[in-house]
């Protein structure tokens, strides 16, 4: 297993680029020395040892195909007037484009309010979020947030739900239509366009709101302990869906969750998190072949060994507890 | 084919109608007062005053000035008590002043609004607007409160500005809240309207009620009370129709069994 310390400062990483007025010339000095810089192990940045197979064409926006990157970002909470709660302290992370990434930590240690501080919806105390090198001022059609919660609209059919975001964009109703359809028969809702939200099972209804954030087309999802709420039986068709949705169309996923196998068994990369305050204790490559099959990986020992490390190194920490 | 369950449940409204009627017209003609006439001579004083065509315009005044009142505070008070509910600055603002005024029985302002406008159209129909706002704003307050953060960041992430967020998702999803206050403030209205016309004798509905007082034609008192009754039922039901279609998806499934059976 790979485990990396994950150093504070990852800020430290190749950002050259970020800066926009750099002459085009000087880019193209600059982009394989980012390239070299981020295949290196450079001891902050965390990259995946098949990361590279996600490296597309380097573009001038993203040298380093971080499509996330968070830095020295911290969370206070003024829970009454002595006494404040500090959420989120001093995190930093580089989120790579195409990536699934999970978040993973016991209640409480604030790794909601993260996913929360990259969608926009929330403003960190201090420290600065980009999105494609831009500071995050507010939510945006890019990253397409989906919450435990489901937070469907209720006076609109699952139809309605999903076609709200394309129409939002000003796509025509025929054509957002025949998207939104075909999302439907993707997440496995054919013959449900009709329906209102009331009339659907949990299950259900987290598959709408996924389809509903995936109409509009964003370059991040954002999701929030997304089968929390769902039984055991739904929870893993759904972690065995998602997966099989995203290996046809790599998104750049960021995954809240606080169970240790379906985090493993998402991700290229787990996010370890220990609570009060909320910090980064580790960042874990997954390195398991994809496409993953349920029946065949939960037999794999390497993905076993994953599972049992992680929960151990929970189990060791005093502060964190193992998360349920 | 209906069940007999099904069956008394339809007629159980029609038997309690008659029920009343019966027990109106035995204890009338027991206690053979002049005040309270028999049911027979109250019903039949109905088609009198609806034949009038003085009664028909005063009793059609009097709606429309309910109908302006009702407008008015509905237009006004869904925006104010949505933005109350979605902003704690302007909650703070309104609120107290809400709290003075809710108190206040809305006629017991009649005298004064008189004085400053007059015994018209316009401060009969303030009252009402009075009357019905608080309810409205109450329950669109409360909606609005109550609507799920997650679903505005839903859309927020979908590009809706501030204002659309408060038109095309506070605004829905707190409509079934909303329809209660407004049913609420329909009644009210038909109180404000009667109550207005009580202190303000000029024309309308509760004019024609309190003139007939006035004078000892008790049978025309009592036909105007089922007359002002069965307005405030048929548009109570009206409204419900139209409320139940408008939240049609936020109803139960399966409606409760009310009945212990």
């Amino acid at each position: 297993m790979k485990a990396r310390q994950n150093g504070r400062g990852s800020n430290d990483a190749p950002h050259g680029c970020e800066n926009e007025s750099l002459s085009g010339r000087l880019l193209a000095r600059l982009v394989p020395l980012n390239l070299r810089a981020s295949g290196t192990e450079d001891g902050m940045t965390v990259v995946s040892a098949r990361s590279s197979e996600w490296v597309r064409p380097v573009t001038q926006q993203d040298p380093a195909s971080a499509i996330i990157e968070i830095d020295r970002v911290s969370q206070v909470f003024q829970t009454s007037a002595r006494k404040d709660h500090v959420a989120l302290s001093d995190i930093s992370l580089r989120i790579e484009e195409r990536a699934f990434v999970s978040i993973l930590g016991p209640s409480g240690c604030g790794k909601s309010t993260l996913l929360y501080i990259v969608g926009g919806f929330v403003s960190p105390t201090s420290g600065a979020a980009k999105v494609k090198g831009q500071a995050i001022k507010g939510p945006g059609p890019d990253r397409g947030p989906v919450f435990q919660e489901f937070a469907l609209f209720p006076w609109k059919t699952v139809l309605g739900n999903v076609m709200y975001g394309p129409r939002q964009q000003g796509i025509r109703a025929a054509e957002a239509e025949a998207q939104s359809r075909a999302l439907i028969d993707m997440v496995g809702l054919k013959g449900y366009e009709n329906f209102y939200p009331k009339e659907l099972s949990g299950g259900m209804k987290q598959r709408v709101a996924l389809a509903r954030t995936l109409a509009y087309h964003p370059e991040v999802l954002l999701m929030d302990e997304p089968f929390g709420a769902l039984d055991a039986h739904t929870r893993t068709r759904l972690q065995n869906d998602l997966l099989n949705i995203w290996e046809r169309d790599r998104k750049t996923v960021l995954f809240v969750t606080h169970s240790v196998d379906e985090a493993v068994f998402l991700s290229d990369k787990v996010v370890m998190m220990s609570k009060s305050p909320g910090r980064i204790r580790q960042v874990i490559d997954i390195d398991l072949p994809r496409p993953r099959r349920r029946n065949e990986l939960l037999l794999d020992p390497r993905y076993q060994k994953y599972v049992v490390d992680i929960e151990r190194m929970f189990d060791e920490s005093d502060e964190g507890g193992v998360p349920a | 084919m209906m069940s007999p369950a099904g069956m008394t449940k339809r007629a159980a409204p029609v038997l309690a109608c008659i029920g009343l009627l019966v027990v109106w017209q035995v204890a009338s003609l027991a206690l053979k007062n002049d005040s309270f006439p028999t049911a027979m001579g109250a019903i039949t004083a109905i088609p009198d005053i609806l034949g009038d065509k003085e009664s028909l315009v005063n009793i059609l005044a009097s709606l429309r000035r309910m109908a302006m009142g009702f407008g008015a505070a509905v237009l006004v008070s869904i925006p104010l008590g949505l933005l109350m509910g979605r902003s704690a600055a302007i909650a703070a603002f309104f609120n107290p002043l809400l709290m003075v005024i809710y108190p206040v029985p809305k006629a017991a302002l009649m005298p004064i609004i008189m004085l400053w406008l007059g015994v018209g159209d316009i401060a009969k129909t303030l009252v009402i607007f009075l009357g019905v706002s608080l309810p409205v704003i109450y329950h669109s307050f409360e909606g609005a409160k109550a609507v799920e953060e997650k679903m505005l960041w839903s859309g927020a992430a979908m590009g809706l500005l501030p204002v659309q967020r408060l038109v095309r998702i506070v605004l829905p999803a707190a409509l079934p809240e909303i329809l209660t206050g407004c049913r609420t403030g329909l009644v009210l209205a038909l109180i404000t309207m009667i109550t207005s016309e009580m202190i303000a004798r000029q024309s309308g509905a509760g004019n024609i009620l309190f003139n007939a007082l006035d004078m000892g034609q008790y049978d025309t008192v009592f036909a105007m009370i089922i007359i002002v009754g069965a307005m405030g039922i048929c548009l109570d039901a009206i409204f419900e129709r139209v409320r139940a279609r408008l939240v049609r998806w936020s109803e139960p499934q399966f409606d409760m069994p009310l009945s212990f059976s």
